[in-house]
């Protein structure tokens, strides 16, 4: 079973090129692990629209929100994670509002390259290692990050390796080099892969995942296929389909459905699946790490219950 | 209607210098760039398509392995031999460190002050591995570009910034982190002096002095106010380009492209984005909307006589139909909410069922996007692929 291996460590980040459905796959993830009895946290990057609304969980913001027993969920803003680290190390509260006031510290931290994704990363690794009660135990069982799909798809990971080069002594490069430790180590952090069945996106996951491996070190324990067309047909029936499409017989199947509606619809269901077949076999060809599929919804909302669907897949898997 | 963003797109290839490219990751961005280039091209115009995506996807749609980073030309005799003869395409990625380094050169005072610049360990890293930068020297390039005479249109293909603005806001942003105030507030006065005191002018300055000491280290403030100060006096430059580059994306001779798929997050950024192109008086161009589900029953016409099906694969038909309608519908929801939001007739370009991987299945897809004369009269009849693109399946 691929969660059995994935949920051995305590924090899975999802990477892969935008529309790929990241964030779906994660909040299923999160179900499926929550399935489990484990205390999930989902963390997403600054997202527009996040995942909690497929949940129904309302506004889900920087803070950690318990949007069911035992899974929280959390949308890190990188300017709010820089203010609370300032409010923390200063203490002070007049103090640390005349920082965040003054339009220097603003203009700093809007483009100083790369800290806002340390400053992510860097929540993300307290969040990791905190423990509670007694004995201590760590707050979360499973973290699960749906990484930002910015430009380079490896720009969110490279982060602290460039840091750690750029400033090696001080406390950014070592809190850099603590990160990075942590994303490769295999028993704390497992990265895995998302993509669909068409040429870009499995073309951009391997590029990915020779990167990660690389340039920083990073092996990807799996591939998540999303989007997947599967099978609706025997092969005896798609043989039909095919042979049958564009002749001269029509007819009607069910109210609003000719029988060369329907043909046209299934061939072009066929050519989907054929694709999907093709892409998968070539993402299993090229690496080691297991490819999990998930099957495209055709729901007309994503919602607890599609998710629930696609859960049911990882856990499957 | 679709004919409308259709006969303005085709307008805007005939007629403008720049067409920027914009979206949100995933959505097609960089095929339709090509593809509007291979028909920029067909018309005529000699044309450029230039991609900042440090990934292959350009040169994969392009039958390339890798772009080189200085315009390539690419042949189109074999897929459009009809084109008018001045037309021509280049394609190029862009290297960000390399343009980077370029402008240094250009605006550094002195030899020294350039080696200090190129040799400063902060900037090796930043200018090549971190966001903005990419952005930024995109626009910067974009000038260079402009002024070469070779081209008549250049197609930026912009990145897949998380959020599309960031695309036009990078500039700024960038300038924002180099500009002296900075530098003048806490870090100058720090170095400069060459002394480990924390005298800085103003409380709030000494504050922020320690803070930036705790929590970033000295090491790496003393690289920073090392980077600063070697770009002082390069300033004035930098910002007079940057001024340019929005001159020139306000004049009538630039036009955005903004590219969605019917996925409503998409759909919100393109949204978005035109509000702020509003805003910041940049020409519009159109809206395009890829990967649209057709509706299954589209263009088929009713009857009566009941079909000749055995009841198993009639029923897994109804099903399959069925579950592509519900596709169809919710797409068709999502653009409409698009159009009557903004009053703008958005391009609807249906979901292939095949990827691309050459020029000329580039050429195909970008005359569905454009279409025939005709089909911009027929008004919203959804252009259908060509055999070639709907034949499915594995072609290499």
């Amino acid at each position: 079973m691929v969660l059995d291996e994935l949920f051995q460590r305590r924090l899975v980040v999802l990477s892969g090129k935008g529309g790929v459905g990241k964030s779906v796959v994660g909040a299923a993830l999160a179900l499926a692990a929550r399935a489990r009895g484990k205390r999930i946290l989902f963390i997403e990057v600054d997202a527009a629209l996040p995942a909690g609304r497929y949940l129904g969980a309302g506004a889900v913001g920087g803070r950690e929100k318990e949007v069911r027993p035992g899974l929280s969920m959390a949308n890190l803003v990188p300017a709010q994670v820089m203010d609370e680290y300032v409010r923390e190390t200063v203490r002070v509260d007049l103090l640390a509002r005349r920082i965040l006031d003054s339009p220097i510290y603003r203009r700093f931290f809007a483009a100083a390259p790369g800290l806002p994704e340390l400053m992510v990363l860097g929540k993300i690794m307290v969040l990791e290692e905190e423990r509670v009660g007694w004995p201590r135990r760590p707050r979360y069982d499973l973290i699960v990050v749906d990484a930002p799909a910015t430009g380079h798809g490896l720009a969110f990971l490279r982060v602290p390796l460039v840091a750690s080069n750029a400033v090696p002594v001080g406390p950014v490069g070592s809190n850099a080099r603590r990160i990075l430790a942590m994303l490769r180590d295999p028993a704390r952090t497992a990265l895995v892969v998302v993509a669909v069945p068409e040429e870009m996106a499995v073309v951009e996951a391997l590029e990915f995942h020779r990167l990660a491996r690389d340039e920083l070190a990073i092996d990807t324990r799996a591939f998540v296929l999303n989007g997947c067309h599967e099978r609706r047909f025997t092969g005896a029936q798609e043989a039909e389909i095919l042979r049958r499409v564009s002749s001269d017989e029509d007819g009607r199947l069910a109210p609003g459905v000719t029988l060369q509606a329907a043909l046209a619809a299934a061939r072009r269901h066929i050519r989907r699946r054929r694709l999907t077949q093709f892409y998968r076999k070539r993402l299993e060809q090229a690496v080691d790490a297991p490819v999990i599929a998930l099957p495209q919804l055709f729901t007309d909302r994503l919602d607890e219950t599609a998710l629930e669907v696609l859960a049911g897949r990882l856990e499957a898997a | 209607m679709s004919a409308s963003a259709r006969h303005a797109l085709s307008r805007a290839l005939d007629d403008k210098r720049v067409l920027v490219v914009c979206g949100s990751g995933g959505v097609g961005k960089t095929t339709t760039a090509a593809a509007l280039g291979v028909q920029a091209a067909r018309r005529g115009r000699r044309t450029l398509v230039c991609t900042i995506d440090p990934s292959r996807r350009l040169a994969t749609s392009l039958g390339l392995d890798r772009l080189p980073d200085r315009p390539r030309r690419l042949d189109l005799d074999r897929v459009a031999p009809d084109r008018d003869a001045r037309g021509a395409l280049w394609a190029m990625t862009l290297d960000t460190k390399r343009t980077f380094d370029a402008l240094v050169t250009k605006y550094a005072a002195t030899e020294a002050a350039r080696r200090r610049i190129l040799d400063n360990r902060f900037y090796k890293q930043v200018s090549s591995a971190l966001a903005g930068s990419h952005e930024y020297m995109a626009m910067e390039k974009l000038l260079e570009l402009v002024a070469d005479e070779r081209f008549e249109l250049v197609i930026l293909d912009t990145p897949p910034t998380r959020h599309a603005l960031d695309f036009l806001e990078a500039p700024e942003r960038l300038m924002g982190f180099l500009d002296t105030g900075i530098l003048r507030w806490f870090l100058k006065p720090y170095f400069v002096a060459g002394r480990l005191t924390l005298k800085v002018a103003t409380r709030t300055g000494a504050l922020a002095l320690k803070l930036a000491d705790s929590v970033l280290g000295l090491q790496f403030l003393q690289d920073l106010s090392e980077f600063f100060l070697a770009f002082e006096g390069m300033y004035a430059g930098f910002k007079e380009r940057a001024g340019r580059v929005r001159a020139l994306l306000q004049s009538s001779d630039s036009g955005f492209v903004l590219v969605a798929s019917p996925a409503p997050l998409t759909l919100d950024e393109a949204l978005y984005f035109h509000e702020r192109l509003d805003q910041g008086g940049m020409p519009f161009v159109a809206f395009l909307v890829n990967r649209v589900h057709p509706d299954p029953g589209h263009g088929f016409p009713a009857t009566r006589a009941a079909a000749d099906v055995d009841d198993d694969l009639a029923e897994a038909l109804v099903e399959v139909f069925q579950d592509q309608r519900r596709l169809a519908r919710s797409d068709r929801l999502s653009v409409e909410r698009l159009e009557g939001r903004t009053g703008e007739a958005a391009l609807l370009v249906p979901e292939f069922d095949a990827d691309v991987h050459d020029l000329r299945e580039l050429k195909e897809v970008g005359d569905v996007i454009v279409g025939s004369a005709e089909e911009g009269r027929r008004g919203r009849a959804r252009p259908r692929p060509s055999r070639r693109l709907a034949a499915g399946g594995r072609r290499r």
